[in-house]
């Protein structure tokens, strides 16, 4: 698929992008203090396994499991400095594409995940702008020469890096690559811990050369219905949405999510309805998740073309 | 002199060390009671950030800002009072990230934010031990025990310390707070933990109920 595959798609018809990876890894046995790029080079079939689920769910987009693969990133962890960023990400690329071509069906998308780096600009900490734009340049040139169809930046906490990996990935890449932020609700309305606002963010991020934005991570379902309402009149381009299944509670030291997979579709249906094109999961959602949401999204289709 | 209390409020409020540093250093020249610009003037200046925090006015950066001017405003009128009078504190709180955890932000936010509010503090850093934790309540005379962990792999160490203590028998000498991304109200029930705060402003407030009104020290 190409660059005007997904675009073109996107305009046409919702697409929908996989759910969670991470807490499907912990379902899996990733144990406390292992770093899940890890896996991608130790434990692929784990990996694939994820990937294999989400198609099988119905999922049009598959998402590497490279969120934590930057240098930055993987600098966190002892076992994550071991790890060769470039082998990571190709590794992660190879898996999925391999995925998908075992499922068989040619329309679906491979979108190479960027995660942010886990430091601060200042006066939070001290990271500069010139080191998180290597070390995303660094990651999205490994996803670009493994092969991606698009790109998708998420789960950032501030606009600034969220910026920085979008000109990583601009100076290397004409691909889609579509940006989402991490936003939490205040009385007077969605910010990132940075304060940044969707408004803001719209702003900064299109004339950069975002094909589309939107927000994943942190918020439920139920909220970001009202995130994707505040998005959809600031901007005619296109809109993404990835909320977590609720919030975690802890049993037995791994954290469950205790949403059903039906309320998700339900929610994510509103979401739609305000206005998103594109829809996926973030944080314990499961293929289950994706299987109603794409259940819904069929009905709701059907129905449409019987009117 | 109200005046002056509103320059300092607002220096700790605009997030401007330099200024609340040079208040701090004219309030001493002046002769001003250290006792009264802490808590009339800086004090007021960080409450007012916790709760343009809340309700959204504020962000991190902003708060980081504002908390390192509060401090440092501290740093230089503490001495002073060593000298004259008392200053009430809060009570002691041990603070520190938890092993295998290297995220040390929010947990120094954390601190600074209890410092300025009134509270003595040990920050013993970022991947901590469990033991080490045990070991320093044990040898201090700490009020409350802190423990971030911003992952879902190392919030069970949280667990881990409070049964430490339990088996040292030193559970019911502090008050233990947790703190961080995948933690919640539920999960310090769960372990056995006093309270859950879910930023640095609700951790002052969490910590204030805990430790009521403040002993004199």
């Amino acid at each position: 698929m190409s660059r005007t595959d997904f675009l073109a798609t996107l305009q046409q018809r919702v697409i929908l992008f996989d759910g969670g990876m991470g807490s499907m890894l912990i379902a899996a046995g990733l144990g406390s203090g292992e770093t899940p790029e890890a896996w991608v080079l130790n434990r692929p079939e784990e990996i694939a396994w994820v990937h294999r689920a989400y198609l099988q769910a119905g999922a049009e987009v598959v998402t590497t499991a490279t969120f934590g693969a930057s240098r930055l990133k993987l600098a966190s962890s002892p076992e994550g400095r071991s790890l060769d960023v470039m082998a990571v990400n190709e590794r992660a690329v190879e898996i999925a594409r391999k995925a998908m071509e075992d499922d068989g069906i040619s329309t679906r998308f491979l979108a190479g995940d960027i995660g942010p780096s886990g430091q601060f600009f200042p006066p939070v900490g001290t990271l500069r702008a010139s080191d998180a734009r290597a070390s995303f340049r660094e990651q999205a040139q490994a996803l670009c020469n493994a092969g991606v169809d698009l790109f998708l930046i998420e789960t950032m906490y501030d606009l600034r890096e969220a910026l920085e990996a979008l000109r990583a990935v601009r100076e290397l890449s004409d691909l889609p690559v579509l940006v989402c932020l991490t936003f939490d609700q205040k009385p007077r309305g969605f910010f990132t811990i940075m304060g940044d606002t969707p408004g803001k963010a719209v702003n900064a991020l299109l004339p950069e050369g975002a094909s589309g934005l939107g927000a994943n991570c942190t918020l439920g379902s139920r909220t970001m219905i009202e995130l994707a309402g505040t998005f959809r009149p600031l901007t005619a381009a296109p809109l993404l949405f990835q909320p977590n299944a609720g919030q975690p509670v802890m049993e037995r030291e791994i954290p469950q999510y205790r949403q059903q997979a039906s309320e998700f579709a339900q929610d994510m249906m509103a979401i739609l309805q305000a206005g998103a094109n594109a829809i996926g999961g973030c944080c314990g959602t499961t293929p289950d998740f994706i299987r109603e949401t794409r259940k819904l999204l069929l009905a709701n289709s059907n129905s449409e073309g019987a009117r | 002199m109200k005046a002056f209390l509103e320059r300092c409020i607002q220096s700790v409020q605009d997030g401007d060390a330099e200024l609340a540093a040079g208040l701090a250093r004219e309030a001493l020249e002046r002769g001003y009671s250290p006792l009264e610009v802490i808590e009339n003037g800086f004090v007021k200046g960080i409450r007012e950030v916790g709760r343009l925090w809340e309700e959204g006015v504020l962000f991190l950066p902003e708060l980081v800002m504002s908390a390192e001017a509060m401090k440092l405003a501290m740093s230089l009128l503490r001495p002073a009072l060593a000298k004259g009078a008392r200053l009430a504190t809060r009570g002691h709180v041990v603070i520190g990230t938890i092993e295998g955890d290297i995220h040390d932000i929010g947990k120094s936010l954390v601190a600074t934010m209890l410092e300025a509010n009134g509270f003595r503090i040990t920050d013993l850093g970022a991947d901590v031990p469990v033991g080490r934790f045990v070991d320093e309540v044990e040898k201090s005379d700490a009020d409350c025990l802190a423990i971030s962990a911003l992952l879902t792999t190392t919030m069970s160490g949280q667990r881990r310390v409070i049964e430490g203590l339990k088996q040292r028998g030193l559970r019911l000498r502090v008050k233990v707070l947790v703190g961080g991304a995948p933690c919640s109200h539920e999960w310090a029930q769960q372990i056995g933990a006093d309270g859950y705060a879910g930023d640095a402003v609700a951790a002052v407030v969490l910590a204030q109920e805990l430790l009521g009104s403040g002993t004199a020290q």
